[in-house]
């Protein structure tokens, strides 16, 4: 019965379709004002793909669609039947934005190309093309339009056109999208930006992009057609759109971008974060691998490295021995990683918030490596020989070797540089092999000097030969760890408060006490010493159990040193005043950071100039975890820190600064000057 | 001090909320309150606890005419307001654009489409109920679960021709959302791009 409706349904439209002026078998169609005809060559090149397009007459004021219709609305469909030649997608030329009341459409008004390639087939004498179409014209209301068509064209050696429809057929191939790669802008980001809406940011790759492209989705289910709010700074543009109600976020999503002459097409753009420009993911890997290597410079794992050196220049190795710990060494590297990796993505997958330095924000694992790296340190100045107990950690034993790669994964975590940073903010976006990919890479990174000093006794043999310097080296490589215990005392205090020093420091004394008992009261002295030792810790470890410390002055205003605790309510009310604001989201543990505050932020100059504009200052402190902050921070596609986020006066969107931030960085802000280039760019 | 930072604040929240205060799914559906063709009042209250489908409509669309003059929108009504969900079939063209109807004249519509909606159409001319849903086009669907939660919102099916034929092979996606929550199984997809014609506010 149903399908009896439909059938006559169908007829009935035929027929109106049929009445409304559309003719059948023809090489061209007629609809209520629209007009459609072939734009094709004479004749066909043998074997050669050629683009010919239907050419839509459409009556003024009127408008057919793209590919995405927008708000309202239908694409046009061709339906090719039987053709003895191979016929390629349809090729959408770009649409301008049509409001129509309150939707937006996208498409176009006056006359356009729908074009396509068409090879054909080998030994063909003719093409025959028989096309369906089915078109949708619209003012304000629309009218279907259906239509069949057929083409009949010889092949012969050449193609030859009429020369005003070759002239067409041109005109409107170049207004259809060419890949991104050619494109004066890249998408480097594509995220939510509050609910409902999802933010494209676009960068200028040369200085002629001036004037912002027109960006338009291919997904009519994800976005609607309206413009997006665009907001540029400097070398950024962001277009904030509006989701399709209760549409869920995909991977990745298309745009097509227009300079209103020509077009490009962004596949593929990953949603959830900041993408680093134009990459795939070799150059990510690289990046990484770079990361990694410079890792072993990082104030806190070269003195763990150089322990390991040190060994192997103490015990006179074969060479297949030290490659033996090398290989030990990467294994354990790698190891780390890919547990860090698994434990990130499963927490990630989870929806947990979660950043990379947060072994560093867990109160015992900073406790547990002061403990180390003290007993190290006095290790080295000759208090007492590591011997082959403790030094089982960084030491000579085949595990040993393996640890210290675990290690030096641990220590390294809160070096992240800018290398790691975009590596790591790039493994949080991707999808989960690449991202474990991405660790691993860093990983490899890291290993690779020491396992190249290792295999390569070239170079081993440049070291020096082991004699009474190696004392002295051993006793000044004991003065990095303790400054390391130092650093990490400050850690644990801006976790605990104050108690964190004091219980730290008295772990410390402790420990020191012990030594000097076992060293001192043989056999009775060693046991005191070692109950010494285990109570202490105990007891240290469990005062870090005590309740977690008050926040110091919750109120939203404590201010310390012009700077203002993170307060979501404070930054609403300064930028809904059009006030500048600059946020600093930083970390006790992020060396990087204290630089940039010690030195640029904090400066009398820097300081003098943030007074003068009336900036609002915030210190986002992510040292604990705060929720907040790292929600703040998964805004802007980042999970680690440093991340400045400046708020220029009337912006609603942050610029991101430097990870190195430099004076004349901030001083240009307020200058008319532009600034030159985006460090942020310079990582590879 | 805190109250001003606090009202600031709750006003830059409120903005935003605002413009997105369409029929989202997964939210609380936009109250409304319409009178139909025969004069009753029809309100969102009146629907608690209940199942409700609300349908936008405009006899002279192209679309609308798709679904109607295949039978298929009729079937789909008569088929689930037989499982007592609700189904509202709104009109908001406004009086002097396309698709207006005075009362008398949406109840002899009613009748030559053989409408099998809860109730003859709600005339919605001051265009207040289809912009609280954000209604884009006819057919427009909305479905409301009985907790008041917007659980679909989008287009009638996945094919936007306007030919009927399509219809066999379009996968439904209100009468997919409907059989999937009557079975309590979760609707696979809660949200499309609407097609069809604008609604003539």
């Amino acid at each position: 019965m149903a399908a009896r409706k439909i059938l006559v349904a169908t007829l009935i439209y035929l027929f109106l379709a049929i009445g409304a002026g559309t003719t059948f078998a023809q090489d061209s169609a007629r609809g209520d004002h629209v007009r459609v005809r072939w734009l094709a060559p004479q004749s066909f090149a043998q074997g050669t793909a050629e683009t010919i397009g239907f050419y839509f007459e459409v009556d003024p004021g009127w408008h057919v669609y793209w590919r995405n219709a927008g708000d309202s609305g239908a694409a046009p469909r061709f339906d090719f039947r039987g053709s003895a030649a191979e016929v390629g997608d349809i090729q959408w030329p770009f649409p301008v934005r049509l409001p129509i009341e309150h939707l937006t459409n996208l498409g176009y008004e006056g006359d356009v190309a729908y074009l396509f390639d068409v090879t054909p087939a080998a030994g063909a004498e003719r093409i025959e093309l028989d096309a369906n179409l089915e078109w949708l014209v619209c003012k304000v209301d629309c009218i279907p339009g259906f239509g069949t068509m057929q083409l009949s064209r010889p092949v012969a050696e050449q193609s030859s056109w009429p020369a005003a429809d070759r002239a067409l057929r041109d005109r409107f191939q170049a207004r259809v999208p060419v890949p991104q790669r050619q494109s004066p802008w890249r998408p480097v980001g594509l995220s939510e930006a509050g609910p409902g809406s999802l933010r494209l940011t676009l960068t200028s790759t040369g200085g002629r992009a001036a004037v912002p492209p027109q960006v338009f989705p291919t997904d009519g289910e994800l976005l609607t057609a309206a413009a997006p709010r665009v907001q540029t700074a400097e070398h950024r543009i962001n277009y904030t759109f509006t989701r399709v109600p209760g549409a869920s976020l995909p991977d990745a999503t298309d745009f097509v971008i227009s300079d209103g002459q020509r077009a490009w097409s962004l596949e593929g753009v990953p949603v959830g974060g900041v993408m680093r420009p134009g990459q795939s993911l070799w150059l990510l890997l690289l990046a990484a691998f770079a990361g990694g290597m410079i890792l072993n410079l990082m104030p806190c794992v070269f003195p763990v490295l150089s322990i390991k050196l040190f060994g192997l220049v103490g015990t006179g190795a074969t060479t297949a021995s030290r490659l033996r710990e090398g290989l030990r060494y990467s294994a354990g590297v790698l190891a780390t990683f890919a547990v860090l990796g698994a434990v990130l993505l499963i927490l990630r997958a989870g929806g947990a918030a979660v950043g990379w330095g947060f072994q560093l924000q867990s109160a015992p694992v900073v406790l547990a490596l002061i403990l180390l790296f003290w007993l190290m340190g006095l290790s080295f100045s000759g208090v007492f020989e590591f011997g082959h107990r403790l030094m089982n950690i960084a030491g000579r034993s085949h595990g040993g070797s393996f640890a210290t790669g675990v290690l030096a994964v641990f220590v390294a975590a809160p070096c992240t540089g800018p290398f790691m940073g975009a590596a790591l903010g790039a493994a949080v976006t991707l999808p989960a092999v690449a991202a474990m990919a991405i660790f691993l890479v860093l990983g490899a990174g890291l290993a690779a000097p020491f396992l190249l000093l290792c295999a390569s006794p070239a170079l081993l043999n440049r070291l020096p030969a082991p004699g009474p310097w190696m004392e002295k080296l051993r006793q000044l490589l004991a003065f990095p760890l303790y400054a390391t215990v130092i650093w990490l005392l400050w850690v644990l205090g801006r976790i605990l408060g104050e108690s964190g020093w004091l219980i730290g420091a008295l772990l410390l004394l402790a420990v020191v006490f012990a030594l000097w008992l076992g060293r001192n009261f043989a056999r009775g002295g060693r046991v005191a010493a070692y109950t010494l030792v285990v109570a202490a810790t105990a007891g240290a470890f469990g005062a870090l159990q005590v309740p977690q410390p008050e926040e110091p002055a919750v109120t939203s205003t404590s201010v310390s040193n012009g700077w203002h605790r993170y307060d979501k309510a404070m930054i609403a009310e300064a930028l809904a005043q059009n006030r500048p604001v600059f946020i600093d989201y930083t970390a006790a543990w992020c060396i990087t950071c204290q630089v940039n505050k010690k030195l640029v932020l904090e400066s009398p100059k820097i300081m003098e100039l943030f007074r003068a504009n009336d900036v609002l200052l915030i210190r986002a402190d992510w040292t604990r975890q705060d929720p907040e902050i790292t929600a703040a921070l998964s805004a802007l596609g980042r999970n680690s820190v440093p991340v400045y986020a400046w708020y220029a006066p009337g912006a609603r969107e942050p610029e991101l600064l430097p990870q190195i931030l430099q004076e004349r960085t901030i001083a240009a802000l307020f200058s008319e000057q532009p600034r030159t280039q985006h460090a942020e760019d310079d990582t590879p | 001090m805190t109250q001003v930072i606090k009202r600031v604040l709750m006003m830059t929240l409120a903005v935003p909320a605002l413009a997105l205060a369409v029929a989202t799914p997964g939210e609380k559906a936009p109250a409304f309150s319409e009178v139909d063709a025969e004069g009753k009042t029809h309100s969102l209250e009146d629907y608690k606890g209940q199942w409700l489908v609300i349908e936008w409509f405009n006899k002279e669309c192209p679309y609308v005419r798709k679904h109607y003059g295949s039978g298929n929108m009729q079937a789909l009504q008569k088929k689930y307001t037989a499982q007592e969900i609700n189904w509202l079939t709104v009109i908001s063209s406004a009086k002097g654009k396309q698709g207006y109807l005075e009362p008398e004249q949406a109840m002899a519509v009613a009748a030559s489409h053989e409408l099998n909606a809860s109730a003859p159409f709600l005339l919605d001319s001051d265009g207040s109920m289809g912009r609280a849903y954000g209604a884009k086009t006819t057919p427009h669907m909305f479905i409301i679960n009985p907790e008041g939660k917007v659980v679909y919102a989008g287009a009638i099916d996945d094919n936007d021709s306007a030919n009927p034929a399509v219809i066999p092979q379009s996968k439904n996606y209100v009468a997919a959302a409907l059989d999937a929550s009557l079975d309590g199984k979760a609707i696979t997809v809660a949200s499309s791009r609407a097609y069809g014609c604008s609604v003539k506010y």
